[in-house]
C-alpha cells in the first residue's frame, strides 16, 4: 500500500434524514471526505444488496448505507429492513474476503450534520488503512 | 449487470450552475467542461450563474423549448432543494420531469471539499453518474385520484361523537364504531363535569338522539375495526359488528330485564353493581337496543334458559344473531378511542381492591352517577353515606412511578369528591392529599377555591410515596403519610391518571402508525398539526392524542372535523405519489414476499393471475419491495435497479 | 442426410448431468436414433483425435458440463467450440460454476490441503500435491496445470446457450433437444430456464401467508418440516424465491427446500438477491438482533451461491465485461 491510495466509497443515503444531513454539512461548510460519493435512494430500505456488491465489484473500497434513527423513518420501517438484509450482507461480506471494516451502516438525522462529518471520516480513514480492495474472483486473460 | 442501452439519438443538455461563487469558487469549470466534451454524451453544456434565479430560470425554459432535449442534467445545488422547481418548468416545456437528474456539487461537495483539484475531480464523478443514470431515464407519470369524503370515527366517547356531528352536518357519511353496546365514552358515565359542574347526561342525551336520529351517521357498536388500508382521500375499512343478540326492533322496553335470572358483576358500573345477561347501559343509549352477554347468558351456556324471547313483546331476541362484516370506503379516519386507567391494585400500598371502600376518582364517578349502580347515592359498602373521605392525588401516577406523566385532569376530578359528597351528606369530612396541584384554567382554579371554602381540607404531602392504606382497629380506613397525621376515613378515593385505551397499539398496528414511548400514537407536529397522526389522513383526538379532558377532546375532535372538511372536498382531487413502485406482471413470479415487506400494504396478490400488483394509489415510493424482489419484476420508479447501477458505475469510473 | 452429430462432454463435475441424460430413459433411444454421437466419454469410448479431425462446426451442437478448472479441460472446451455450431452450457457447474466454484471463497491451497493431505482418509507422507510439471526417473512429466480459482464455462469460450439444473431435469434436457432439433431455441445466449422464481409453480406457494415473518431460523435436519407449508413460513432458509423455475420441483416434492440449483436470474447476483429478500423477513427489532437472527445462517455464502459463485458479483470474472 502506497500513501498515495486514496479510497473510493459509496454511500447509499436515504432521502428524508441522511441525504438531509449530509446537505446540511454542506450549508455548515463542514469539510467531509472527497472520497465519499452519494447516492440518493428514497430509503435505506431501497438498497439492494446487490447495489452493494456492483459497488464492490466496480471498484469500490468501502460502502457505507445510512438511513434514518430506527422508529424515525419516513415509510415507517424501511431502515429496519435495511438493518435486517444488512447484517445478513456484512456476513456474506466476509465470506468473500471483505474486511468488515469496509462496509457500514448506521443512522444519521437530517439535522446531524456532525455525525456524518465523522463517519464519512471515519470510514475513510478506516479504509485507507485496509488499503485497496482484492476481490477473491478472478481475472479472465 | 448494469444493462448498458447507450442510445445515441437522445439529446441531453447539461445545466453548470456556479451558484454565485458558491460553486465556482471551490470547482475548475474549464476542467470540468473539458471532461465533458472528451467523455461525451452531452450535446449541449450551458452554464448559469444562479439557474435558480428568475432571469436564468426563463433561460432554462427558453433552452428546453427551443433545443427539446430527451434528458436534461442540472450540476447545481441538492435536488432536495429545487429537483421540483426545475421538473415543473420542464413539465411545462414538454420534457418529463423523470428526464431531469440533478448531481449535487454544492452541498457534497464545492462545501465540503476543501481541495479545489479534489472537488473538481469529485464534481466530475458526480455529472459522470448522471449522465450514465440518465441513460435508464424513465418518464414519470402526474396521476391525480378522485377523494372520498366520508370519514370512520373509531371510538364513540365524547370526541367521536362531536366529529361525527360536525361532518355529518356538513353533509359527510361518518361511520362511528364503537367498542361497547353503545356510544357515550367515560363522560356518559359521569354525573357532573368539573369545573362547572353541569349534568354530563343531560349534556350528552340530545348529541346521542342527534346522532340516533341522522342519517348520515352510520353507529356500529359494539364493533371493531379489523382492517385499513389507503391513504389519504381513498381508504377501505372493514368494520366487524359483533352480535348483540337483540335485533334493533328492540325498544329497550326492559321486560327481557325482569325475567331474565342471570346477574352478574358490571363493569360498565366500575364492578360496584351488577347487571342482567341481557342489558343495556343506561336509559336512553345509542343504538337503543339491548344486547346480550354471551358469557353470561344460560343460553349460550347450557340451553337451559330462553326466558327472555318470551318476555319480549317485539319479538327481538335473536340467539342465531352472527358477527357482520361491512366494508366501507373513507376519505378519512378520525381515531378517538380514549383513555384506560392504570391498574391500582398494582400498587399494594394503596388498598386498592384489598381494603373496603377504597376507590378510583372513576368509581367514585360511578356512585355519584344516576344512572349508576345506586343510581347516584354516594354509599358505602355497607349501604351508609359516608361522613368522612381522604382523596389522594396522582396515585398510580407519579407518586407510585406507575405513568411517567402527570394527566393534567386528575386534580380537578379529585375536587368533586367533596363537592358531590357534600352534597348528599353536608356534614361530611373531606381530606384531599396531593403534591402538586395541576389546574389547567382559571374556572378550574376557582372551583379549587370554592372547594377549600366549602371546607375540603388540603393536604401537601412531600412524599406521596410514604402514604399506606390500610384498615384501622376502628374498622374505618387508615390512612398515613410521612408528613401528615394519620387519618381515620369512611372512604378513599385514588386520583388516578390516564393512559392510552386498551389495545391502542393493535390499532396502531393496524393503521400503521408508531407508539410513542408512552404507548400514545405519534401524531404529526407538536405544534401546527397536533390532531394529525404521521400518516395522513389518519386524525388523532383526546385521550387517543394526549391526556386531557372532555373539554381539549371535543376541541380537538371538532378541530380535525374541520381539517378534513378543508381537505376533502367534494369533487376534489389529490395528486398522489408520482415515484411509486410497479410490478411487472410478465416478470412477478407471485412469491409474495414483497407483500411481506411493504410498510404500507400497499401490494395485492391477484390470486387470479397469481401475480403481487402495487396499488399505485397507495405505494409511497419507499421502494423496499425493490430490494426484496428477487428477479427485479418491483421497480421503484425514478430509483429503478438500471439507474441505480448505473450511478454507481458513473461514480466509480 | 446425415444425422445431426452431438458431442457430450464433462469437466469439473461430478457425474450427475452425464446421468441425467440417461434418464430421459427410453426417451434416450429416441434421441440416440435421431442424432449420432460424436463424443461421450462417460457412456462411450472416443478419442480426441476423432474430434479433431472433423471440419469445423461439424457438431451440431456440444452439451458440455462441468466447470473449468485446470488447462485440460479448456484445451478440450475450445476444441468443441471450434467444431460445433452450438455449444450449450449444461448443468448449473457449466452455467454458473456450481459447487467446484465455493472453491473461488477459498483458495486453491486450502482445496489442496484437504484433498491430499488433511483428510483423514489420505496417507501422503511426502505431501504430493497436484502440479503441472514433475520429474520422476529422470523423465519430465507435464500434466494440465489447475487453475487458482474456478470457472463457468463462458468466462472460457464463447456459449451459445444455458441449460441450468444440478442435473438439469430430463424434461428440461427433453425440451432443450426437441426445440433445438426443431430449430425452435430461443434467442442465443438465453438461459433455457424461467426468468421467474421457483415460487411461481411451487404448489406450497399458495400456503405461504401473507406476511412471512420469519421469528426463528432453523436447518432442515433440525425440524419435522410440514410438507404442506411454506419453507419460509416455517423459518427454513428456501432459495426458491431467488432460484429460476423449471426443475419441477423434486426437492420440495421430498420435503426439502429449494438449493438453488437453477441460478441467478438475467443480470442478478443470486446471493445479493437472496439476501435482499431473506433479509427483510427476519424479525429483529434492533441491531443485535439483527445480528443474531444472520448468525443463524450458519452459511451465507455456501448457502445463497451454493451452485453460483462463479457467476457472483464478488467470486467470479472481473474483467471484460464492463462496457466503459
Amino acid at each position: 500500500m502506497t500513501s498515495e491510495f486514496k479510497p473510493k466509497i459509496i454511500a447509499f443515503l436515504c432521502n428524508w434524514c441522511s441525504y438531509a444531513g449530509a446537505d446540511k454539512a454542506g450549508g455548515q461548510r463542514l469539510e467531509c471526505s472527497a472520497e465519499i460519493s452519494i447516492v440518493r435512494v428514497m430509503c435505506s430500505g431501497r438498497v439492494d444488496p446487490q447495489f452493494i456488491l456492483e459497488a464492490f465489484r466496480k471498484g469500490a473500497d468501502g460502502v457505507l448505507v445510512l438511513g434514518c434513527h430506527p422508529g424515525d423513518c419516513h415509510y415507517r420501517n424501511g431502515n429496519i429492513r435495511a438493518m435486517r438484509r444488512m447484517a445478513v450482507l456484512e456476513k456474506l461480506l466476509v465470506q468473500f474476503g471483505i474486511e468488515k471494516e469496509r462496509f457500514a451502516l448506521d443512522w444519521v438525522a437530517a439535522g446531524e450534520s456532525e455525525k456524518f462529518q465523522k463517519i464519512s471520516q471515519s470510514m475513510t480513514e478506516a479504509v485507507t488503512r485496509l488499503g485497496p480492495l482484492k476481490l477473491k474472483g478472478y481475472v479472465t486473460r | 449487470m448494469e444493462n448498458s442501452t447507450d442510445n445515441k439519438s437522445e439529446k441531453t443538455i447539461l445545466f453548470l450552475c456556479k451558484c454565485g461563487t458558491n460553486i465556482a469558487g471551490s470547482i475548475d469549470f474549464d476542467r470540468i467542461k473539458k471532461w465533458v466534451k472528451s467523455y461525451g454524451g452531452i450535446d449541449i453544456i450551458a452554464t448559469g450563474n444562479l439557474l435558480c434565479s428568475p432571469k436564468e430560470k426563463e433561460k432554462f425554459s427558453q433552452i428546453l423549448r427551443t433545443k427539446k432535449p430527451d434528458q436534461v442534467i442540472i450540476a447545481a445545488c441538492t435536488p432536495k432543494l429545487h429537483e421540483k422547481t426545475f421538473q415543473e418548468l420542464a413539465e411545462k416545456e414538454g420534457v418529463n420531469p423523470g428526464r431531469i437528474r440533478f448531481a449535487n456539487i454544492r452541498e457534497q461537495c464545492a462545501w465540503v471539499v476543501k481541495d479545489r483539484e479534489k472537488a473538481t475531480e469529485k464534481a466530475i464523478h458526480l455529472i459522470r453518474a448522471a449522465i450514465r443514470r440518465s441513460r435508464f431515464s424513465e418518464d414519470l407519470f402526474r396521476k391525480t385520484m378522485k377523494v372520498n369524503t366520508d370519514i370512520l370515527i373509531i371510538g364513540g366517547g365524547i370526541a367521536g361523537i362531536q366529529a361525527a356531528r360536525a361532518l355529518a352536518r356538513s353533509g359527510r357519511k361518518v361511520y362511528l364504531v364503537e367498542r361497547e353496546i353503545s356510544i357515550g365514552g367515560f363522560l356518559i358515565k359521569c354525573e357532573e363535569v368539573a369545573p362547572n359542574m353541569e349534568c354530563a347526561p343531560c349534556m350528552l342525551s340530545p348529541l346521542l338522539a342527534e346522532i340516533r336520529d341522522s342519517a348520515s351517521i352510520e353507529v356500529f357498536a359494539p364493533a371493531m375495526v379489523e382492517e385499513v388500508v389507503g391513504f389519504f382521500g381513498n381508504f377501505k375499512a372493514r368494520i366487524r359488528q359483533r352480535a348483540r343478540y337483540v335485533e334493533n326492533t328492540c325498544m329497550a322496553c326492559e321486560e327481557c330485564f325482569e325475567v331474565c335470572p342471570v346477574s352478574v358483576t358490571s363493569k360498565y358500573h366500575h364492578n360496584l353493581g351488577n347487571r342482567k345477561a341481557v342489558y343495556t347501559l343506561f336509559a336512553g343509549s345509542v343504538p337503543g337496543a339491548a344486547a346480550i352477554d354471551r358469557n353470561a347468558c344460560l343460553h349460550f351456556k347450557d340451553g337451559s334458559c330462553d326466558a327472555c324471547v318470551a318476555a319480549c313483546p317485539y319479538q327481538s331476541i335473536n340467539f342465531e344473531q352472527e358477527d357482520s362484516v361491512k366494508e366501507v370506503e373513507v376519505g378519512a379516519v378520525i381515531v378517538a378511542t380514549g383513555f384506560s386507567s392504570p391498574d391500582l391494585s398494582a400498587y399494594p400500598e394503596l388498598g386498592y381492591g384489598a381494603v373496603e371502600n377504597v376507590l378510583s376518582t372513576g368509581d367514585f364517578e360511578r356512585l355519584a352517577s344516576t344512572n349508576g349502580p345506586t343510581e347516584g347515592e354516594i354509599k358505602l359498602k355497607s349501604g351508609e353515606t359516608p361522613g368522612s373521605a381522604v382523596v389522594i392525588h396522582c396515585a398510580g401516577s407519579l407518586m407510585q412511578e406507575g405513568l411517567p406523566y402527570c394527566s393534567t385532569t386528575c386534580c380537578t376530578a379529585a375536587l368533586k369528591v367533596g363537592e358531590l359528597l357534600r352534597k348528599q351528606n353536608s356534614e361530611a369530612r373531606v381530606v384531599n392529599i396531593h403534591g402538586d396541584l395541576v389546574f389547567n384554567k382559571p374556572g378550574e382554579q376557582k372551583f379549587f377555591e370554592k372547594q377549600k371554602e366549602e371546607g375540603t381540607i388540603f393536604i401537601r404531602s412531600q412524599d406521596l410515596k410514604a402514604i399506606k392504606i390500610t384498615t384501622a382497629d376502628s374498622g374505618k380506613i387508615l390512612v398515613e403519610g410521612k408528613d401528615f397525621d394519620r387519618i381515620e376515613s369512611d372512604m378513599v378515593v385514588l386520583a388516578s391518571g390516564m393512559k392510552p385505551a386498551k389495545g391502542t397499539g393493535a390499532l396502531s398496528e393496524l393503521l400503521n402508525l408508531s407508539l410513542d414511548d408512552l404507548g400514545y400514537i405519534v401524531y404529526d407536529h407538536e405544534v401546527l398539526q397536533q390532531t394529525r397522526s404521521s400518516l395522513d389522513g389518519i386524525y388523532l383526538a383526546g385521550c387517543a392524542l394526549m391526556t386531557c379532558n372532555a373539554s381539549t377532546a371535543v376541541t380537538q375532535s371538532v378541530s380535525a372535523s374541520g381539517d378534513i372538511m378543508s381537505r376533502l372536498v367534494p369533487g376534489n382531487e389529490i395528486e398522489l405519489e408520482m415515484m411509486t413502485a410497479v410490478i411487472d406482471p410478465e416478470l412477478c413470479s407471485g412469491c409474495k414476499l414483497c407483500i411481506s415487506v411493504c410498510p404500507f400494504k400497499a401490494i395485492v396478490y391477484n390470486k387470479e393471475k397469481k401475480v403481487s400488483e402495487v396499488m399505485e394509489a397507495i405505494c409511497r415510493g419507499c421502494g423496499t419491495c425493490s430490494a426484496a424482489c428477487p428477479n427485479g419484476a418491483s421497480t421503484a420508479r425514478n430509483f429503478t435497479n438500471h439507474q441505480i447501477l448505473a450511478e454507481i458505475g458513473g461514480l466509480l469510473k | 442426410m446425415s444425422k445431426p452429430k452431438v458431442a457430450v462432454s464433462w469437466n469439473s463435475s461430478c457425474g450427475g448431468c452425464d446421468e441425467s441424460i440417461v434418464d430421459l430413459e427410453e426417451k434416450i433411444l429416441d434421441v440416440a436414433e435421431a442424432v449420432e454421437f460424436v463424443l461421450w466419454p462417460c457412456a462411450m469410448d472416443f478419442k480426441y483425435e476423432q474430434i479433431e479431425a472433423l471440419p469445423d462446426e461439424d457438431i451440431t451442437v456440444s452439451l458440455i458440463n462441468g466447470a473449468i478448472q485446470n488447462t485440460d479441460q479448456e484445451h478440450v472446451v475450445k476444441l468443441l467450440r471450434r467444431k460445433s455450431k452450438i455449444v450449450i452450457a449444461f448443468g448449473s457447474c457449466a452455467c454458473y460454476g456450481g459447487v467446484p466454484s465455493l472453491l473461488n471463497l477459498k483458495n486453491l491451497d486450502d482445496s489442496f490441503r484437504v484433498s491430499y493431505t488433511n483428510s483423514p482418509t489420505v496417507i501422503n507422507e511426502q505431501g504430493t500435491v497436484p502440479s503441472a510439471d514433475s520429474e520422476d526417473d529422470g523423465h519430465a512429466l507435464s500434466l494440465p496445470s489447475v487453475y487458482k480459482s474456478v470457472r463457468k464455462l463462458d468466462d472460457v469460450i464463447d456459449v451459445d446457450y444455458f441449460l441450468p439444473g444440478c442435473p438439469p431435469t430430463a424434461s428440461m434436457i427433453a425440451s432443450a433437444l426437441t426445440a433445438l432439433l426443431e430449430g425452435k431455441l430461443p434467442e442465443r445466449k438465453s438461459v433455457l430456464a424461467s426468468n421467474k422464481s421457483l415460487c411461481s409453480s411451487c404448489s406450497r406457494n399458495d400456503s405461504k401467508p401473507e406476511t412471512v415473518s420469519i421469528k426463528n431460523l432453523v436447518r432442515i435436519h433440525e425440524v419435522k418440516a410440514d410438507p404442506g407449508l411454506c419453507f419460509l413460513a416455517q423459518g427454513i432458509i428456501c432459495m426458491g424465491p431467488a432460484t429460476r423455475d423449471g426443475c419441477d420441483y423434486p426437492c420440495i416434492k421430498g420435503n426439502m427446500p429449494c438449493t438453488g440449483c437453477l441460478g441467478p436470474f438475467d443480470r442478478t447476483d443470486q446471493g445479493a438477491k437472496m439476501t435482499g429478500t431473506l433479509g427483510g423477513l427476519l424479525e429483529a427489532g434492533d441491531e443485535e438482533a439483527a445480528k443474531k437472527m444472520a448468525d443463524g445462517i450458519v452459511d451465507p455464502a455456501g448457502t445463497f451461491y451454493r451452485y453460483s459463485v462463479a457467476a457472483s458479483l464478488l467470486g467470479g470474472k472481473r474483467e471484460g465485461e464492463e462496457n466503459e
